[in-house]
């Protein structure tokens, strides 16, 4: 098992350029107590429309693991074809690894595959979005043990380095981008954190 | 570019946008890889990056940063890989197009997993298609591979 995942980790490290910018600095957000649990709850909405896109959901299956092909450039939702599975090691390492395809340069070529310098890869198990409610993301997002044990600046921080997930607003082709831009889903998660992380009832 | 194919390094003046399958096949003349879709889709193209399959018509050759193995320098006569010899006793291919890509698949496959379910073959090998339908033979051969590569 060791052997070929890092097999397909070396082979995920192949790609040079970088399309997709690399690492975005976090701006240190507004104090805690600054930010009204009602204009929390609106940067969370925000934030919600960015974690129910399919850029994000399609990749979020939880218990599953078949990524999604959902969203207005795949016309009918279903799962991603060609029976992929992503096994346990939620990048293809059991079967046939995501960076088979998914390698190299985000391609803008009708229908072909997108790609990172990273691993392409579904989400941790726990971080369950696709078709989930804006309540249960939330809570979800707030709880230490679903979201990889981190408070909110750290959940920033984590979109500031981590190039898949910036992707969703540069996904290239005709796919459509997640809503906003990377800078402002930083800002309403700040905002939300700084809010104490309300969600909605 | 410097580019290292089958253990002989080549040379290629080529824009680093390339897809690696048009350098093997119109630059080095490597045509084992096979045009099939263009976009990943149904696996003709593949070959190995350092032993991992890759669809070649999808990564530009810019990108490439190790050594790459195609159908032709899986094996040689002499000395098939077990892949290669399965695919004879089983007599897998018909037309034989999308036959290459299919080998190449399968060795990187039994690579990671030495000792694969009927499930976990369907999974590893769903993305190359074949429009003959060798699929069942497929199947076997991937199961005879193993068990070779196993010492059975």
């Amino acid at each position: 098992m060791k052997r070929f995942l890092s097999k397909a980790l070396l082979a995920v490290g192949l790609c040079l350029p970088l399309p997709v910018s690399a690492e975005v600095a976090v701006p240190a957000g507004p104090a805690i107590g600054t930010v009204s649990r009602e204009q929390g709850l609106e940067a969370w909405e925000r934030m919600f429309a960015v974690v129910s896109h399919p850029r994000c959901a399609n990749c979020h299956v939880g218990p599953s693991d078949r990524p999604m092909w959902s969203g207005e450039s795949y016309g009918r939702t279903r799962p991603h074809g060609m029976n992929i599975r992503a096994g346990d090691s939620r990048i293809g390492a059991e079967t046939l690894p995501c960076a088979t395809c998914h390698l190299g340069e985000n391609s803008n070529v009708p229908h072909s595959p997108p790609a990172v310098p990273d691993d392409w890869r579904l989400a941790p198990v726990e971080a369950h979005w696709f078709g989930q409610s804006a309540q249960t993301i939330c809570n979800q997002l707030r709880d230490p043990e679903l979201n990889g044990d981190r408070d909110y600046t750290e959940i920033a921080e984590h979109l500031g380095h981590d190039v898949i997930l910036h992707w969703a607003w540069e996904p290239g082709g005709n796919r459509e981008p997640a809503p906003g831009t990377l800078a402002a889903h930083i800002e309403d998660i700040l905002h939300w954190g700084a809010a104490g992380m309300p969600c909605p009832e | 570019m410097k580019l290292t194919v089958n253990g002989a390094e080549h040379s290629v003046d080529v824009e680093p946008e390339m897809p690696l399958l048009w350098v093997l096949r119109d630059e080095l003349g490597i045509t084992g890889p096979k045009y099939g879709c263009g976009i990943a889709q149904c696996g003709a193209c593949t070959v190995h990056i350092d032993g991992m399959a890759v669809r070649s018509c999808s990564v530009e050759v810019g990108a490439v940063d190790g050594e790459v193995t195609t159908i032709e320098g899986l094996g040689t006569p002499e000395s098939l890989h077990a892949v290669q010899a399965a695919w004879i006793e089983h007599q897998v291919a018909q037309c034989g197009y999308c036959q290459s890509g299919q080998i190449m698949a399968a060795a990187s496959f039994l690579e990671m997993n030495s000792e694969p379910t009927d499930e976990d073959i369907d999974a590893a090998m769903s993305a190359n298609l074949c429009r003959c339908g060798t699929y069942p033979r497929i199947r076997a051969a991937v199961k005879t591979a193993a068990a070779k590569l196993n010492g059975a």
